[in-house]
């Protein structure tokens, strides 16, 4: 927890009030984010997100494994958050784990979309090989190296930052000669497909701080919240996810307010991310 | 048609469950009929008891339908030692499901997921500071999985903890409602739940119009979030009445 005397905390809710925060941002600002892509060799697809002070790694990893029997015609999405006690040392231990799962479940729901599959930002059945047999395992590992809060959003940038850096290899299936054999696939070392992200939403989680809200709280703004909903946006500006932290109530016109705002920053935010994109994939092409 | 939705009668029959036909049905089409005979706008008939088990300091049932939870609320009693000093009190949840509660056995664990949005739902509702240095348990146990599981078990939590006596602001009344292409379902069943395109649920305080916990998923419109929205408050706001009802009935025949 933050240690914040009685002052600065005046100084911080007196700032988000008057539109000026302390490091002299608005309240709808988010800060200077830098990405980096293919920071991890062995993965099938990585990113590092930074985000002022706060620093996170996502690695993606395909592996051959069977549908699921009750959808044979899906892939298999895992996402799964580490909170690293050199971040904090909070972390350490089980101290971490409340907060990795929470962040984790948040994650699935905004990316993964509703039970049959509609408004998911990854499509599973892209995924499937041989349907009932082979599909592809997506382990998706999010690692906070730094939090100087707002993971949320950052996580789930850094996972679409490193799903566009994703690349599946090409295979080759023999089918068995009677349909009950397992069949042989080959993998291929050289070709790689990529993978399509255009359908990933961007989380935009708005903290509320006394009567006001912000965007891109740091660790410090976020100890004086009484409540923050995470909303992801996809392209399309429809709404694919939402979960709200913290105790407080919220009126239900304040939720649709904030609903709006999150579908317009979250606008900016995609249109800033695709850019990033794009400057670090040519960055890493010129190496 | 969100201004009058027909949500919930303020009857407490059970006697209209009906036998879940196993039957699937294509929810894409613009009209087909709830397994159970309800209306999209219609949940399922709501039946509360409290004190439910002897040892807790309170405890209720609820059952939704095929959904049957079992809620027991123990303490405030002292905070573990390892626990730092706290002026407010502290909330400890935790969701399990029997082995027996789904169609296929399951492995009867906790259930994290659901632990941690149910301490997230009640922590705004329970006046914290009434119980300084003291934890308050909440143990919820679902009987029978037939759907819409957290909602009641929120539900019921929060009819347990009033019946424990904690302070709490408002009741704390949960619905949730599914999304079928066009069509918004109110309180879905489990093979409803199972082919839904996305889900919306609310848990609040109505007396206070206040949300305390919401969740979202799938693809949403905000025209869709709106009307889902507005459904469920208002259905919310009902199935509080049946609660306050409930606790009513059980301070009379107690006295």
């Amino acid at each position: 927890m933050v240690g914040l005397s009685e002052g600065e905390k005046r100084f911080i809710r007196g700032g988000i009030a008057q539109d000026l925060r302390t490091d002299g941002r608005q309240r709808l600002h988010y800060r200077p984010i830098s990405v980096e892509t293919g920071v991890i060799p062995q993965a099938n697809g990585s990113a590092r997100v930074r985000l002022g002070a706060t620093d996170v790694i996502v690695s993606i990893k395909a592996e051959l494994g069977k549908p699921h029997p009750l959808q044979p015609d899906k892939g298999k999405v895992a996402i799964f958050i580490d909170c690293s006690p050199t971040a904090a040392p909070m972390f350490e231990g089980r101290g971490g784990e409340e907060l990795s799962t929470e962040l984790s479940f948040a994650l699935q729901r905004c990316l993964l979309g509703g039970r049959s599959g509609a408004g998911a930002g990854i499509d599973l059945s892209s995924l499937v090989i041989v349907e009932g047999k082979v599909c592809w395992d997506l382990y998706i590992d999010g690692l906070v190296v730094s939090s100087d809060g707002n993971l949320l959003d950052a996580l789930a940038a850094a996972i679409k930052v490193a799903l566009s850096n994703t690349g599946i290899p090409k295979v080759t299936v023999n089918l068995g000669a009677s349909p009950n054999d397992q069949p042989d696939v080959d993998v291929s070392d050289e070709e790689f497909l990529q993978f399509d992200t255009s359908g990933v939403p961007v989380v935009v989680t708005l903290t509320k701080v006394s009567r006001h809200y912000i965007v891109d709280a740091t660790s410090e703004e976020e100890s004086q919240m009484s409540s923050a909903v995470s909303i992801s946006v996809n392209r399309h500006g429809h709404i694919c996810g939402l979960t709200k932290r913290g105790g407080a109530g919220l009126d239900p016109s304040v939720i649709l307010d904030m609903i709006s705002v999150a579908k317009h920053v979250g606008e900016q935010l995609m249109s800033l991310l695709d850019s990033e994109i794009a400057a670090a994939e040519a960055s890493a092409e010129d190496q | 048609m969100a201004t009058n939705p027909s949500t919930y009668a303020l009857s407490q029959s059970s006697d209209s469950k009906q036998r879940l036909q196993q039957r699937r049905r294509l929810f894409q089409e613009t009209e087909w009929t709830r397994s159970d005979g309800r209306s999209f706008h219609q949940c399922r008939p709501a039946f509360l008891r409290t004190g439910a088990a002897n040892a807790a300091s309170g405890s209720a049932y609820a059952e939704f339908g095929a959904t049957k939870v079992i809620v027991s609320v123990f303490g405030p009693r002292e905070s573990k030692k390892a626990m730092m000093y706290s002026g407010t009190g502290r909330l400890n949840c935790n969701v399990s499901y029997t082995t027996f509660s789904t169609p296929v056995r399951g492995q009867g664990s906790d259930h994290k997921e659901y632990s941690s949005m149910l301490h997230k739902a009640l922590e705004g509702a329970i006046i914290l500071e009434t119980f300084p240095k003291t934890t308050v348990d909440v143990f919820a146990l679902v009987l029978e999985s037939g759907g819409g599981d957290l909602p009641v078990i929120v539900t019921c939590a929060s009819l347990a903890l009033a019946d424990a006596g904690i302070m709490m602001y408002d009741l704390v009344a949960s619905v949730s409602v599914s999304c079928f292409g066009r069509n918004l379902v109110i309180d879905p069943t489990s093979e409803e739940e199972a082919c839904q395109d996305g889900t919306l649920m609310i848990t609040c305080m109505p007396a206070r119009n206040e949300v305390t916990q919401l969740m979202l998923t799938g693809e949403w419109t905000t025209a869709k979030i709106n009307e889902a929205m507005e459904l469920c408050l208002d259905a919310c706001s009902k199935l509080a009445e049946i609660m306050r009802s409930c606790l009513k009935e059980a301070a009379s025949g107690s006295s």
